[in-house]
């Protein structure tokens, strides 16, 4: 007799053996091969009109101006990240108490301002929270002292936390919505206080959607680079602006290693940050 | 606790709109200011429906929502299919952490990886046009795809897996059993994942910025431009209409929802009554009568749960018709597209009731030469972001119109074509000496000049002393602290205090350039912002004091001051003269059409109109004669604009900008950097 | 009859290195009720997707109808299957679930109405055409499930654990009604179940399963009266297994004690696996006992008592009508016929006595087998 093959050859379809195939093919055109251009931009210069290989656009990144640049980024990125995990994370536990009607509507409403294009919005906080704007002018009328945040870092994280706070609260509310209430009676059943079974069961158990919230803000507020340029001031310039800037001047190999650079820094964050989570399900929007 | 947590929410919620608020009750304003509420008025939508800017970008932007959606739905579930059904696990994996890669990369490095790829493509097939309508859709197709498949492909795990099996075994082949079991069965994940494709699709600004051509703006890139400078409500009446349609279309999907549920809940009342009703009749042996009574009811319910299925099919389908047709009927049109590269707000464009310069271009050459011509009129807000456009070789515009170093260098670097005067006949009547010859053109071979002016220093009078004004000086006064706006753009900025220490703004000696920048440093700590046409704003309302800009976009402030603003406006001892010229680069498609849009630019009327509009001098002779412009500009506006006693043409080599050699930019690109982050 | 319909010949198939089926030959013949039976994991399963064609074998021939049909996908098979879960389409009604596979062979609408119409009424839903599936109870949707099937008047009907998600009492009635559609259609039944007294009471034919391997196959009272081996023993009823060596013919000594039975042709003093099953053993006061025991345990069973008797150490099970107290001393009297007795097998000693035994106990395994 022959010998038994170690795996069995399931029955697929063509289709399902090829249902894939465009979608890896488009994979390959234009998500893989474009970075491979940033990488290529990069690692080249042009001198003269010919491309020569070059690594001096990259240590232009490490130079003291541009880490500067990059840790007010890092900085203000996590400041509004930290923020929306303190708004967000309450409301997210809020929000999944209420009766399951309720639920769909308040969660219709956070993602409702999503909805809207975020540069009219962004346009919309400078007016409120200009000198001269809507806030002010009303803190003016009932005589209470203004506030002059607009140009000013403050004004920056108030802009990403305003943009990206929706991204921090749906993903923890789906984890916390998915959670098994029984589980904090039984907590409770257990000896736990209130605190206690936040800390042991709650926070443990919503850890995916708190991670994957934390990645969704904080990865399009290190790299933003409108809200900067229309809250913030000659002092808030950030990353994503130099990268623009960069690329509006013509300087694409600049443009490039700077992407770059920051692309394997966020990668290589995410990767450890994903470490801490195998659990996929928390996953995404939705 | 619980009241606490309301009044949580409710804050939360309030924040999340306040913004959102703004806008809506702000596109009532019967005023044009998105900060002061002078009065209720439905202006800005009328205003709305005759933007035809406005409209058009909403049309190109429903377009390629409409068809990014429908192609990245079909794509993203046929591979959820396959990636559910792929047995290596380090290829599902690979796919999957590939598919995921838009999603956790950045928006900005998605669109310049995008962008690279494009340009490079292109240059390899010898394409003119680089960045299209095509190039962003498959940007937006690439950033929708893990949309579609993180939505599709757990529909694909929770559904039975005897499912296909049982279609098979029915005698489906695959593709059937796909079509008529599966597809159904996974639909309200492909319909979520194709909304959202939609929405991210409408709504995506960064990618659509770096990868978008000219011949296709969005509303994003529009609306990007328009915040650049003076945003009028009409943009908040748009988005007011688009954010109540929203919000309907949710709240009606909110109901098909919870009336979905209301049957689940059903569904497990009478499955208990059916139990119950089976054992009674099992023991009495009757027949199971009892399930009947609620039967007509459930019909009723389950007739509606299938229109649903049957509505969004017919959505599906419909979507990606509409979207093949559209993209054909734009794209077929046999009209002369005319791509025209200009500075924002820099042209009559119809609004309120002013000459649509465009529109009469395209009629004149529908009536007097036979054509079906489309302006495709694109702006841009800086000489360096036209620049950045042109040298990336990925769009072909047909007419620019640079400020004067621009055009010294994009002719020295070739990207000029020259003209031929013999069809720009009013170039003869209009152009005196006065513009010719100059700096950027000494031949007059490669621009028509548009307008011209000085750089002047605008100041809000109602709270800065007439003493201190007069030089720029003012702009370094410490008593204006965080009310002083500078250019954010380091050749407008330097110079500025080139011009105030009379140093020479063309210099190449780079300890100048040094001092310049210390000059910028002792006042960066006064300034509230660097900004460029958001000055107009700050401003109109006083946001800021004092800031320095353009003579006729002065004037264009004093329209639209606040009531406790009184703008003035004086030229300092020293100061930059520009001149603004019409080109066509070598990309240019259609030379002789864009003369002759050059040649209309300058025909009387059209000329007056623009120079009334913009409110910048115009060098057309007919222009300055004319007594209707004289009468409609005021003397005022007049003495500001074409100061007396004033030879411009004598003066204007020494104070305007030139092109400085490559290694200066750079160099000046570095102190740019250096000031913007000490 | 007796003409063989399906065969497998050799069949083996592994997943990912594990072998699930080793080496099955069986036949099925034409219009049989033939169970294949065994616990989860034994292979029965992928013994019915093999014959439905949803798996392929790795070795050996599946024959239907004298042709082998190893590669003919399942679409263009006349076999059709229950589902476990049923698998109906949520998105259609019963009518068009029962359609399905018509309307896919492109049978006309009036035919199609007509079969519907006569498959609703073989299963006894007669005006249930327009109801959504999902509003359906398990029994109704069973039942919907045998109509789509049977519609398609395929050759051989694959049935896996049809009855395993319903309760008690509707497992029951469904079993008659399943035998009964089974001779009014004359389809042949290839039925799954790990519950043996579902087997047993609707087959024709038992197959019994473990480990990939098949460890009898015949007749309900064949499989049950003469088990082949321990394992069948222990898995068809209620068994008290036991060593034993076969002194001569019709002779056999276990427990320490010589008894005659009705086994011959082994070896002399050949070891044995013996079978008794707890309702062939009579209790009878001390002195008449063959074996004498100690009451440890006695459970009602509403028409019978249940009682584990140690008799020196070994726990026997025995079922009898009279009560019979905790700790009482009884005797135990086995006749001849109520002895089997079966060659060693790799079975042998891992069925020992009831000393574990509870009742929760068997509970609980059921329960686990159902949720696997």
């Amino acid at each position: 007799m022959t010998s038994v093959p170690k795996k069995s050859k399931v029955r697929r379809s063509l289709l399902q053996r090829y249902a894939a195939a465009p979608h890896i093919a488009w994979a390959i055109l234009f998500i893989i091969a474009p970075l491979i251009f940033v990488a290529y931009y990069a690692f080249t210069d042009t001198v003269d009109g010919s491309v020569v290989f070059s690594i001096e656009n990259l240590k232009t990144f490490f130079t003291p101006t541009y880490l500067k640049i990059f840790s007010r980024s890092v900085g203000l990125a996590l400041i509004s990240t930290v923020i929306c995990l303190l708004l967000g994370y309450p409301i997210a536990y809020f929000i999944s108490r209420t009766k399951p009607k309720t639920q769909r509507l308040l969660i219709l409403l956070i993602m409702l301002p999503m909805w809207m294009n975020f540069i009219i919005r962004t346009y919309s906080i400078s007016e409120l929270i200009k000198d001269t704007g809507i806030i002010n002018s009303f803190l003016g009328k009932i005589g209470i002292p203004q506030m002059h945040i607009y140009g000013k870092e403050g004004a920056v994280v108030l802009g990403m936390v305003y943009d990206y706070l929706p991204y921090m609260i749906l993903p923890i509310y789906s984890v916390m919505a998915k959670l098994d209430y029984r589980l904090v009676e039984a907590a409770g059943d257990l000896g736990c206080n209130s605190f206690k079974v936040m800390t042991k069961v709650i926070f443990p158990l919503s850890r995916s959607g708190v991670i994957s919230g934390i990645t969704m803000v904080f990865v399009p507020s290190i790299s933003t680079f409108y809200i900067s340029q229309k809250l913030g001031g000659p002092s808030t310039l950030l990353i994503g602006d130099v990268i623009e800037q960069s690329y509006n001047a013509s300087n694409y190999h600049l443009a490039a290693a700077l992407s770059f650079v920051l692309m394997v820094i966020l990668l290589i964050g995410l990767a450890v940050v994903n470490k801490y989570t195998d659990d996929d399900s928390g996953g995404m929007l939705i | 606790m619980k009241k606490l947590s309301k009044v949580y929410i409710a804050l939360i919620l309030i924040f999340l709109f306040a913004p959102i608020a703004v806008l809506i009750v702000f596109s009532f304003n019967s005023g044009s200011s998105t900060s002061v509420f002078k009065g209720f008025s439905l202006h800005w939508y009328a205003e709305l429906f005759k933007n035809a800017a406005m409209l058009n970008a909403l049309k190109n932007s429903l377009i390629l929502a409409i068809s990014s959606a429908a192609i990245s739905t079909v794509i993203g579930t046929a591979a959820a299919f396959g990636i559910h059904h792929m047995k290596k696990k380090w290829l599902r994996r690979s796919v999957m952490t590939a598919t995921n890669i838009p999603m956790m990369n950045p928006d900005i490095i998605t669109g310049i990886s995008l962008m690279f790829l494009f340009v490079f493509v292109g240059t390899l097939l010898g394409l003119q046009t680089k960045l299209s309508f095509w190039t962003m859709l498959i940007a937006h197709i690439t950033f929708s795809l893990p949309y579609v498949i993180l939505n599709v492909l757990p529909k694909f795990r929770q559904m039975d897996k005897s499912l296909p099996e049982a279609a098979l075994d029915l005698g489906c082949t695959p593709l059937q059993s796909f079509f008529k079991v599966q597809l159904p069965a996974i639909l309200p994940g492909v319909f979520t994942g194709m909304i959202m494709a939609f929405t991210m699709s409408l709504d995506d600004f960064v990618i659509s910025y770096f990868t978008s051509g000219v011949d296709f703006q969005t509303l994003p890139i529009l609306i990007y431009s328009m915040t650049k400078k003076d945003v009028k409500p009409t943009i908040y009446a748009l988005s007011t209409i688009i954010f109540i349609v929203i919000l309907v279309l949710l709240l009606i999907t909110n109901r098909e929802r919870t009336s979905e549920e209301r049957l689940e809940a059903k569904r497990l009342r009478e499955e208990k009554r059916l139990r119950s009703a089976i054992a009674k009749s099992q023991k009495t042996g009757k027949p199971m009568r009892v399930k009947r009574v609620s039967e007509s009811s459930i019909e009723v319910s389950h007739g509606r749960s299938m229109n649903l299925t049957k509505i969004i099919a017919v959505v599906c389908i419909l979507a990606i018709i509409i979207s093949t047709c559209l993209v054909f009927s734009v794209f077929s049109k046999r009209t002369i597209t005319l791509n025209v590269y200009n500075w924002g707000e820099y042209i009559s464009d119809g609004a309120e009731g002013s000459y649509d310069t465009n529109a009469e271009f395209e009629k004149y050459c529908r009536d007097e030469l036979g054509m079906n011509v489309k302006v495709n009129y694109n702006t841009f807000s800086s000489n360096e972001d036209l620049y950045a456009k042109l040298s990336s070789n990925a769009v072909s515009y047909d007419v620019i119109i640079p400020s004067d170093y621009m055009i010294a260098r994009l002719a020295s670097e070739g990207y000029l074509q020259e003209l031929d005067f013999n069809n720009i006949p009013n170039y003869e009547k209009s152009i005196t000496d006065d513009f010719r010859g100059l700096y950027y053109d000494p031949e007059n071979k490669y621009s028509v000049p548009y307008t011209y002016g000085m750089i002047g220093v605008i100041y809000d009078a109602s709270r800065v002393s007439e003493d201190d004004t007069g030089s720029w000086d003012l702009m370094w006064n410490e008593k204006y602290s965080g009310q002083i706006v500078q250019y954010n753009n380091s050749r407008d900025a330097f110079g500025t205090a080139f011009y105030k220490n009379s140093w020479d703004v063309n210099t190449t000696d780079k300890s100048v350039w040094d001092k310049a920048l210390a000059e910028l440093q002792q006042q960066k700590p006064l300034l509230k912002k660097l900004v460029m046409d958001e000055i107009y704003n700050m401003m109109e309302t006083g946001e800021a004091m004092i800031g320095s800009y353009y003579a006729g976009d002065y004037l264009t402030m004093l329209d639209n001051q606040a009531d406790n603003v009184d703008l003035q406006f004086y030229y300092p001892e020293n100061t930059n003269l520009f001149v603004d010229a019409m080109c066509i680069p070598t990309c240019a498609q259609n030379k002789t059409l864009a003369e002759e849009y050059i040649n209309f630019m300058l025909s009387d009327d059209t000329a007056i109109a623009n120079a009334e509009y913009i409110c910048y001098a115009s060098p057309h002779a007919n222009v300055y004669n004319s007594e209707i412009y004289q009468e409609d500009m005021g003397e005022d506006a007049i003495s500001i604009l074409y100061p007396e006693d004033f030879d411009f043409h004598e003066k204007y080599d020494a104070n305007c900008y030139k092109d400085l050699p490559p290694e200066m930019k750079e160099y000046l690109n570095a102190l740019w950097i250096k000031f913007a982050t000490e | 009859m007796n003409n063989k319909l399906v065969e497998l010949k050799n069949v083996s198939k592994s997943f990912d290195g594990e072998i699930v089926l080793s080496n099955v030959s069986l036949y099925i013949n034409d219009k049989e009720f033939i169970t294949l039976l065994g616990p989860s994991g034994c292979g029965k399963t992928t013994t019915l997707r093999i014959i439905g064609g949803f798996e392929s074998a790795d070795e050996g021939d599946v024959i239907f109808d004298g042709e082998r049909i190893n590669d003919i996908p399942p679409y263009k098979r006349s076999v059709n299957t229950v589902f476990q879960k049923y698998a109906l389409f949520p998105h259609l009604n019963v009518y068009d679930n029962i359609a399905f596979g018509l309307r896919v062979a492109k049978v006309k609408d009036a035919e199609i109405k007509e079969r519907v119409s006569e498959m609703l009424s073989l299963v006894n839903l007669r005006g249930f055409e327009k109801r959504n599936v999902s509003l359906l109870s398990g029994g109704q949707q069973q039942r919907v499930a045998i109509a789509r099937a049977l519609i398609n008047k395929p050759k051989v009907l694959l049935l896996d654990e049809p009855l395993g998600a319903l309760d008690l009492k509707l497992r029951k009635d469904m079993q008659i009604e399943l035998k009964k559609i089974q001779k009014a259609t004359g389809i042949t039944f290839v039925y799954v179940t790990h519950d043996q007294e579902e087997a047993l009471s609707m087959s024709d034919t038992i197959v019994v399963m473990a480990n990939g391997k098949i460890q009898q196959i015949g007749t309900p009272t064949d499989i049950y009266n003469e088990p082949k081996n321990a394992f069948v023993a222990d898995f068809i009823g209620e068994s008290n297994i036991l060593d034993g060596v076969m002194l001569d013919d019709y002779s056999v000594k276990f427990a320490g004690q010589e008894f005659k039975c009705l086994d011959f042709g082994f070896n002399k003093n050949e070891p044995v696996d013996v079978v008794v099953r707890p309702e062939d053993v009579d209790v009878v006061s001390v002195d008449k006992g063959m074996l004498v025991g100690t009451v440890s345990n006695v459970t009602f069973k509403g028409d019978y008592y249940e009682i584990i008797v140690d008799v020196k150490g070994f726990k026997w099970m025995l079922e009898t009508s009279d009560y019979v107290g905790v700790d009482e001393v009884i005797g135990l009297y086995i006749e001849p016929d109520a002895i089997h007795t079966m060659k060693k097998s790799e079975y042998s000693n891992m069925f020992g006595d009831y000393s574990t035994f509870s009742d929760e106990m068997e509970h609980l395994s059921d329960i686990v087998e159902e949720e696997v």
